[in-house]
């Protein structure tokens, strides 16, 4: 799975010179406080190694004013990120540092750069007997080294009053001691009340390549962001290797991308039925778990006037909310309203980043309100870059009947789209 | 919801005991700073999408080709106030709550894993609060007290996010 680069080039104005410059000035003399941050994290887009000096040299500079503070920890970041042996020495000399955040981002970047040298492993398993250290991110480091001494220090926190500290923990041990029979707990995680948790529960399950929770990952209720990256992470860990097939991902994959309220299991549910403009306003909610209750009920109570309603939402504010706009494209499909087709079609051909989802939601879309342009216009959404997008785009056109893939279609696809492509194609022609 | 009372409150109970002098004295500073922490929390409900709207605006004044590369500056600043929206109204809940556990527990904990699993950078929420931290000015927005306790939780999420 190629990394999701969509929102690091955030300030395409700013120069690799001009972010060097930043960090060499005291800030002080910074026009905004804010700015050496911005060009520690922009360094990200070069990696050069004038870039990879610059962030070094900030990280070696101890000044604890805020401003700095935070600009220095996120230089280690970016050094993880670009995965630069030369500052490995530099990076270890913060796992002893007072800030929190500082260490995390440390133990972060040490197990991007990867490194064979056991005694740095022994100081990060050190940190767990330490008060307010960033846990989980310590304990997914250790695992992912495959770092068997660790266990010992990681086994108290699998009952860790935390529960996002207990899931990783729990999921350590499993995959350190190779004995998976704990995992049921994380998969159980995966209803828990707190969407947080929820969150973390799928990350858990990807990191410990957990394939038994594919069909409990589909139907947990947070946004399907997670859902589809858990999905994609099981899939290209175990495809090559054969411990699952594409059959055995493909029918919860195509319930994720559709992403229909029916298909998950929801967590809450309403005493009595709440009025429209009560569910029209959960659209916002930030835990999603929530959204989809209020389009399930949508869906159920209110298809002949719900249309209309979320008209005068999207106008309001839904157009300028992520999230809304997502649930908003998804109902105008599931419910057929025509009048929003030129919305949903300029939803389909947004690139703002945070619009990614809603692209996928109004290819969905479409095909539920169907028409002879749609065809075309899906099929040219194959060349995008966008996983969701391209896949929700093969099932809209599998929904119209339209099965005859070019060849062309499945040139530079990664292997999931490849096979999706595969199997629509072979099944027209047993049809 | 955490605030110092609960914080003292479960303290003592997990130790079956009554709380220390040194415990009420953190209660007192904090009761103590309760009206500058109302006076704050009122003024920003009152006034928070302006106030969102400025630390968007700050953003897109510093880089104006920022984030969104294929629509209108205009229509760009309008779609990250979401999140500085949801900042401020968690901002606000930790005025009326005393302490940053609103911000904590729906806001900061488990964020900053997402933010660094889907590449998404805090770059705008940092530049915008910062922008927000310079601007506050007494007795213009807010009594000096006030501002000093809306300060500390900009802080609190610029230095937890970032």
């Amino acid at each position: 799975m190629t990394e999701d680069r969509r929102f690091f080039n955030m300030f395409p104005g700013l120069t690799e010179e001009k972010a060097i410059e930043i960090l060499a000035t005291p800030l002080e003399q910074l026009d905004d406080s804010s700015e050496r941050y911005i060009a520690a994290s922009h360094l990200i887009n070069f990696p050069t190694e004038r870039s990879i000096n610059a962030l070094i040299t900030t990280v070696q500079d101890l000044d604890p004013a805020m401003d700095h503070r935070i600009a220095r920890r996120k230089a280690v970041e970016s050094l993880g990120r670009l995965k630069a042996q030369t500052a490995l020495p530099t990076i270890r000399s913060c796992l002893t540092d007072p800030d929190q955040y500082t260490v995390e981002n440390a133990v972060w970047a040490i197990g991007e750069i990867g490194t064979d040298d056991d005694q740095i492993k022994a100081e990060i398993t050190n940190l767990l007997q330490q008060e307010n250290q960033s846990y989980r991110v310590i304990i997914q480091t250790l695992a992912n080294f495959d770092y068997k001494p660790a266990i010992a220090a990681i086994e108290p926190l699998t009952t860790a009053e935390d529960k996002l500290t207990a899931s990783t923990a729990i999921t350590a041990i499993c995959r350190l001691t190779n004995d998976y029979s704990g995992m049921n707990q994380i998969v159980e995680f995966l209803q828990h009340e707190q969407v947080k948790i929820r969150r973390a529960a799928m990350q858990d399950l990807a990191d410990a390549q957990y394939y038994e929770a594919i069909a409990a990952i589909a139907k947990c209720p947070i946004s399907l962001a997670f859902r589809v990256r858990a999905l994609r992470l099981l899939a290209q860990a175990g495809l090559p290797t054969q411990k699952i097939a594409f059959s055995d991902i493909e029918p919860y994959l195509d319930d994720v991308i559709l992403d229909h309220p029916k298909t998950l299991d929801l967590l809450h549910e309403y005493d009595q039925l709440p009025s429209l403009d009560f569910v029209i306003n959960e659209l916002y909610q930030t835990d999603f778990g929530r959204c989809y209750l209020a389009t399930q009920t949508m869906i159920e109570h209110y298809a002949g006037v719900a249309g209309p309603a979320l008209m005068l939402t999207y106008e309001k504010s839904a157009h300028n909310d992520y999230g809304a706009h997502y649930h908003v494209i998804k109902l105008w499909g599931w419910l057929k309203y025509e009048p929003a087709r030129e919305l949903i079609i300029r939803a389909l051909h947004n690139t703002e980043p945070q619009f990614q989802k809603s692209r996928g939601a109004a290819a969905i879309a479409l095909a539920q309100l169907g028409g002879s342009e749609v065809v075309s216009l899906l099929k040219e959404q194959l060349n995008s870059s966008v996983f969701g997008l391209k896949y929700a785009c093969l099932l809209a056109l599998n929904q119209l009947g339209y099965q005859e893939f070019e060849s062309s279609c499945f040139e530079g696809q990664e292997p999931l789209l490849q096979q999706k492509l595969e199997r629509l194609s072979s099944s027209s022609k047993k049809n | 919801m955490k605030s110092v009372l609960t914080t003292v409150v479960a303290a003592a109970d997990r130790a079956a005991r009554f709380p220390s002098s040194s415990d009420l004295e953190s209660v007192q500073g904090s009761l103590q700073r309760a009206a500058a922490r109302m006076e704050a929390a009122d003024k920003l409900a009152g006034n928070y999408d302006q106030v969102a709207q400025e630390a968007v605006d700050a953003i897109y004044k510093k880089y104006p080709n920022g984030q969104g590369k294929d629509i209108d500056a205009g229509t760009q600043k309008d779609k990250c106030k979401r999140d500085i929206v949801h900042y401020l109204r968690l901002i606000n809940y930790c005025l009326v709550v005393g302490g940053t556990g609103p911000l904590d527990e729906w806001g900061i904990n488990g964020a900053r894993e997402v933010y660094k699993a889907l590449g998404i950078g805090a770059d705008t929420y940092v530049t915008g609060l910062t922008a927000l931290r310079s601007r506050g000015c007494a007795p213009r927005d807010m009594s000096a007290q006030a501002l000093v306790e809306y300060n500390t939780y900009l802080d609190y999420v610029i230095n937890s996010m970032a």
